[in-house]
């Protein structure tokens, strides 16, 4: 019996060590085939950071077709300026002159050092100026809650500066303005030199100005790395703030200029659809498409876009959105020089024509 | 109330009522991370790896003598930089394991317990890092069901009891998170979540743990030293997640009996360790 039951156990023993054998081959040829699937590493030296910033952008960028860029050429011509010997300066520079080529101010190399960078808003008019509207508007008599400055102007018209979508809106902060110009005729939401942020804040800001749930646009991002793998535009909606939540539905005119970008210009783009709605002033500057990061050997950090947000009408707003017909306007230097906003009279004009729409 | 509770090596009698104590362990690892994710960066990362983590096994009260069940809990958080040392990493990952197995009591050798089985286990956290802009976190969610393995051999040292064990885990088919290869959290929170669950097997996932421990039996409770070795790896959407950790552990763990108030037969009972 002790016999037989030894020779039982070492059956068993042999059973179990083939099963583990079995299971360990398998793990070892699953692992070398799916689990340490083959990722690309590139060496630490001018060629290698060069061919990983290069690839980044290849397989991550969304905008080479709407752009028609050729990447593939872009490539080949900067990387014969790349030098084995070339200092982490010099390789920044090739490499910032080459993301140049993108013309997108959501794509950025980031050293120790510097950013390079392509500011649309650096080659126009700068459309706005603080100090008019502070001085000569407001008379140095405004509110600010939750980074938006405002105030009642003379024309009992209200008026609204926020001027970074990355800071934070409280909707307490947001009852107490609204409250504050609920009373006025109509309202002029100033967006202008306000470089973006938080697309979660759009939406807040948004929801005070419908009542009911409106489309917002929609939003494609990569599935593979090919130049033309993309996803099907997802349409987004916004829905109106709580009922508990003040709104101000009257006549609105949103200020844009050319530093109106990212989330801004999201912003632009939604309140744009409203019909009680105007956008006045120039095209926003653009910058549709959503950043993400990644990062090259020598821990350079590179900024790119790379998922596409169009406007409710289904068009890509990558380089701006335009103002409502009949209202594209400069800033007049002669008006700067009188104390006088030419975009601000401008949205002025608007509301009335609103008002007089029966809006 | 509690005692300490200890082994039984003759053979079961139906007549003798059976004690199941609960073996218990708390550990902390520490150790080194490798950690890639191209959702977040196409660099490896590397650093290091804690753990606190609790087990329980206990014999099975269908079946005492050949089945064991495993529950197994922990929490970590690994440290991670790129090569040149200038970003981090951060994840933070809770996992919880429960499991059974059958064992086989090696007559060949005596003190040495095979054990074979299965059992279910979710893992989830979030890797940060801190340099990205509107990638900036990695979450991961998985749930699987594991095929899991266990020799065990009590043995003395001298005049030391001494444990000694291996374990290795191997989850074979379930359910994970993961966004699509350039989709932002944001168009997630808007309600496009379309291709983020996955059936997890071995042609897109990849993930074992191997464990191995000595328990020094010093009186009542026990010293655990030993290594754990955590692979995951997946390829899904065209997103690469490799995460390794080597860790050397060091616990207590120790063998506990309920003695129930009005139940006569306690101290004649037969104890079933399912461990030692």
């Amino acid at each position: 019996m002790k016999i037989s039951q030894s020779y039982s156990s070492m059956k068993i023993v042999k059973r179990i060590a083939a099963w583990v054998t079995g299971v360990a081959a398998a793990a070892c040829a699953v692992v070398t085939l799916v689990g340490c699937h083959k990722y690309e590493e590139f060496a630490n030296d001018p060629y290698g950071n060069f061919d990983a910033l290069w690839t980044a952008i290849d397989e991550h960028y969304c905008f080479f077709e709407y752009k028609d860029i050729d990447w593939e050429e872009v490539g080949q011509r900067y990387r014969a300026q790349v030098l084995p010997e070339m200092t982490n300066e010099e390789l920044f520079d090739v490499c910032g002159q080459m993301l140049m080529e993108l013309k997108d101010g959501h794509t950025n190399l980031i050293s120790a050092w510097d950013v390079s960078r392509y500011w649309i808003w650096e080659q126009y008019p700068v459309n706005f100026d603080e100090r008019i509207i502070d001085e000569f508007y407001l008379n140095f008599n405004y509110r600010q809650s939750s980074g938006i400055k405002y105030a009642i102007m003379s024309n009992n018209i209200g008026y609204m500066y926020y001027d970074d979508f990355s800071s934070g809106i409280g909707e307490g902060n947001l009852d107490n303005i609204l409250a504050y110009l609920s009373a006025c005729d109509g309202l002029v939401i100033d967006v202008r030199s306000n470089g973006g942020g938080y697309l979660t804040n759009v939406e807040k800001l948004v929801a005070r100005f419908i009542t009911e749930p409106i489309l917002a646009g929609y939003i494609s991002h990569k599935t593979g790395p090919g130049h033309d793998e993309f996803s099907e535009p997802y349409a987004y909606y916004f829905d109106p703030a709580d009922d508990s939540r003040i709104k101000f539905l009257k006549p609105v005119v949103v200020l844009t200029n050319r530093s109106s970008y990212s989330a801004t210009n999201n912003f632009a783009s939604i309140m744009k659809s409203l019909p009680n709605v105007r956008i006045v002033g120039d095209t926003t500057g653009g910058g549709s498409g959503m950043p993400f990061t990644s990062e090259l050997p020598n821990g350079w950090n590179v900024r790119f876009s790379a998922c596409s947000i169009l406007d409710p009408d289904g068009n890509e707003t990558e380089f701006g959105t335009e103002p409502s017909d009949g209202y594209k306007v400069d800033m007049d230097e002669a008006d700067s020089d009188a104390g006088r906003d030419t975009i601000l009279e401008t949205a002025f004009v608007a509301i009335d024509d609103m008002i007089a729409a029966g809006l | 109330m509690l005692a300490q509770a200890t082994s039984a090596t003759d053979t079961a009698s139906t007549a003798v009522p059976i004690e199941r104590p609960v073996n218990s362990s708390f550990t902390f690892d520490v150790g080194g991370a490798h950690i890639l994710d191209t959702y977040l960066t196409p660099i490896k990362y590397s650093g290091l790896s804690l753990r606190l983590g609790y087990e329980r096994l206990q014999a099975m009260k269908f079946s005492p003598f050949e089945w064991v069940s495993q529950m197994d809990a922990g929490i970590e958080y690994q440290k991670v930089k790129n090569p040149v040392g200038n970003h981090t990493m951060h994840s933070l990952m809770v996992e919880y394991t429960w499991g059974m197995m059958h064992r086989w009591h090696m007559e060949c050798l005596p003190g040495l317990q095979l054990m074979a089985g299965g059992g279910a286990r979710f893992r989830g956290g979030v890797i940060y890092n801190a340099n990205n802009s509107n990638n900036p976190v990695s979450a991961k969610i998985h749930f699987s069901a594991n095929l899991q393995g266990m020799a065990v051999y009590n043995m003395r040292l001298g005049r030391l009891p001494v444990t000694l064990r291996y374990e290795a885990t191997l989850p074979f088919i379930g359910a994970f998170f993961s966004p699509e290869y350039g989709q932002s959290f944001y168009e997630i929170y808007l309600g496009d979540r379309g291709d983020i669950v996955h059936c997890g097997w071995w042609g897109n996932r990849f993930d074992m743990r191997n464990l191995f421990t000595v328990d020094l039996h010093f009186g009542r409770t026990s010293l655990r030293i030993g290594y754990r070795g955590q692979i995951e790896t997946s390829y899904v959407n065209n997103l690469n997640y490799h995460f390794f950790t080597h860790s050397a552990i060091i616990g207590v763990s120790g063998e506990w009996l309920s003695l129930r108030p009005g139940k006569k037969d306690s101290d004649k009972a037969r104890i079933i360790s399912a461990l030692y």
